[in-house]
């Protein structure tokens, strides 16, 4: 029986349909809502790292630290909603921009965490040093610490892509039909009738996707680990 | 060189420097001596402004890197309104200065030409902090090589940076360097295949790639093996004798009694006696000077 409905969802062009699509929205909301994430976590994280002594950044800081604090207090679902059916759905965006806009917001929170641990992670000495020497705070940034804490950032920021990815499920909630949804819809009473081996197919292309990028994860650390030769 | 004016440094309610003043002159070799948590750290540190001093001053040469301190300006402080007021009031300008200088009452809405003169001031006096780094070189205890990079490009990366010098220019300077301390063969190494003592040779050789005019030390050698200080020891003892002017923070007092042209032991967050090292280490005045010699002395 299952066997069967697994051939039948190969050969069946309407049940691949509703699967390619529903690929092609994960894809779509996971790199959108990635690209939108790293963006804001870059900008929020040096907002964060600006020093105390800085006034004028006072107000950024403290909009940064809320924001933070919001996403990370208050589960996805509830901030797909708000950003569905009080921000922008509600006023004919299209469910794509919303998923984007409401995914990439809230990685955007880890990310500018990983980045700022990464940050501070690398020894104040190496800060010290470079400005001692009359190096500009900036150049100090982009040509010694920055490089350093690539290394503890990117696992970190690979691990939050990840559960990006498998996280963007739950836009079945406000009835979009990526994978998850293809997977149901398939399975329903209309079609095959019968959700494991739907289910099944889902899981795999979402464990090919983890898994692909966990191994260009690697990759890039084992060529940063490679260019410094430690 | 250096000149430190009456600087002040407050960690929250610690009182770390309490108006401390200095003067280093070009060619000098001064040693500071004292105990852990007298200030030595900081003040070595407030010479660069990596730490940034609370109150007071700090010049290079005729500029100044901190900006002004008003309550060292008496006649800044006779264009604050405070000042006026009291001037207004039938009292002599000098006195008026003065008091005002003893309450420190010197905060806000001391009036547009106070202002004015501060700024004005600072605009004619200060030095951008950068540049004035690049002419003081800075040798830590822990080293603080630029880990990601190569000995070579720790060696040239400032000097490149900064413009100071073309990349073949620079790479030229750094293996007459490297040269000198003999570790011609690391140029292409990273940080971490080398050993503590020759990390340090190469952190004081990055500093004078950049040819600065003084060199701060802060215990360059207390985190080296006994059988490694000897070898940065030499490195700047040859320094030394080459005419650096140099202001080192050390325990190793075999150095300040050969090197040092003026010792300066600290306690308590103020200098509390300096002399010549004959005169320090043989005829101590202050008791916690002769107490800190006797249990350091005794240890060797
Ligand atoms: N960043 C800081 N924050 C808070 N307190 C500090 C800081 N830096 C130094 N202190 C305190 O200031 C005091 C003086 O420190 P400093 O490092 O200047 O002493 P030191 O004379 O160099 O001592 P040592 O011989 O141990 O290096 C100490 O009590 C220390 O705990
Ligand atoms: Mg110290």
């Amino acid at each position: 029986m299952f066997f069967e409905n697994l051939s039948e969802i190969f050969t069946t062009p309407k049940y691949l349909d509703i699967f390619f699509n529903g690929l092609k929205l994960t894809f779509i909301i996971s790199v959108g809502a990635a690209i939108l994430g790293l963006f804001l976590g870059v900008i929020v994280a040096l907002v964060k790292l600006t020093p105390k002594e800085n006034k004028a950044m006072a107000i950024p800081r403290l909009i940064c630290d809320v924001y933070i604090t919001i996403v990370r207090g208050t589960p996805m679902a509830l901030q797909l909603f708000i950003m569905a059916f009080v921000i922008l759905t509600i006023r004919g965006f299209p469910q794509e921009i919303t998923a984007i806009i409401a995914f990439g917001i809230n990685s955007g929170a880890y990310v500018a965490e990983n980045i700022r641990a990464g940050i501070l992670s690398v020894d104040i000495g190496q800060t010290e040093a470079g400005r001692s020497l009359g190096l500009s705070s900036r150049i100090t940034m982009t040509k010694i610490v920055i490089p350093q804490a690539i290394k503890n950032v990117i696992p970190a920021i690979g691990n939050e892509l990840i559960a990006l990815i498998k996280e963007t499920s739950i836009v079945t909630m406000i009835g979009m039909q990526d994978l998850t949804a293809a997977a149901k819809n398939v399975g329903a009473g209309n079609n095959l009738a019968s959700y494991f081996a739907p289910m099944v197919v889902a899981a795999l292309f979402y464990l090919a996707i983890v898994y692909a990028l966990t191994f260009a994860i690697k990759l890039i650390e084992r060529r940063l680990r490679a260019s410094d030769k430690r | 060189m250096i000149s430190v004016k009456s600087i002040s440094k407050n960690f929250g309610d610690v009182k770390v420097l309490k108006n401390v003043s200095c003067d280093i002159k070009k060619g000098e070799k001064v040693v500071i001596i004292g105990p852990s948590g007298s200030g030595k750290s900081t003040l070595l540190r407030c010479m660069n402004l990596l730490e940034k001093p609370t109150g007071g001053e700090v010049w290079l040469e005729d500029k100044m890197i901190t900006s002004a301190d008003p309550y060292l300006h008496p006649e800044l402080v006779l264009e604050s309104a405070t000042a006026k007021k009291l001037i207004a009031a039938g009292m002599e300008s000098g006195a008026a200065a003065d008091k005002i200088i003893a309450e420190k009452l010197l905060k806000k809405n001391e009036g547009r030409a106070f202002a004015a003169a501060l700024s004005a001031y600072n605009a004619q006096n200060t030095i951008p902090l950068n540049l004035a780094r690049q002419k003081m070189g800075m040798v830590f205890q822990h080293f603080n090589l630029f880990n990601n990079l190569t000995i070579m490009d720790n060696l040239t990366l400032a000097p490149v940076e900064l413009k100071l010098k073309t990349k073949a220019e620079a790479k030229e300077k750094a293996e007459e360097l490297l040269e000198r301390i003999g570790l011609t063969d690391k140029a292409n190494e990273y940080p971490s295949r080398l050993s503590g003592g020759q990390k340090q040779r190469i952190a004081i050789i990055r500093a004078l790639a950049m040819e600065p005019e003084v060199m701060l030390f802060d215990e360059p050698t207390s985190a080296l093996d006994p059988e490694l200080v000897g070898e940065v020891l030499s490195v700047m003892r040859s320094l030394a004798d080459e005419g650096m002017t140099m202001v080192v923070v050390t325990h190793e007092m075999n150095f300040a009694k050969n090197v040092a042209t003026r010792v300066m032991f600290m306690a308590d967050g103020v200098i509390a006696e300096e002399g010549t090292p004959e005169q320090i280490f043989t005829d101590p005045r202050h008791p916690r000077t002769r107490q800190f010699l006797h249990s350091v002395l005794n240890k060797d």
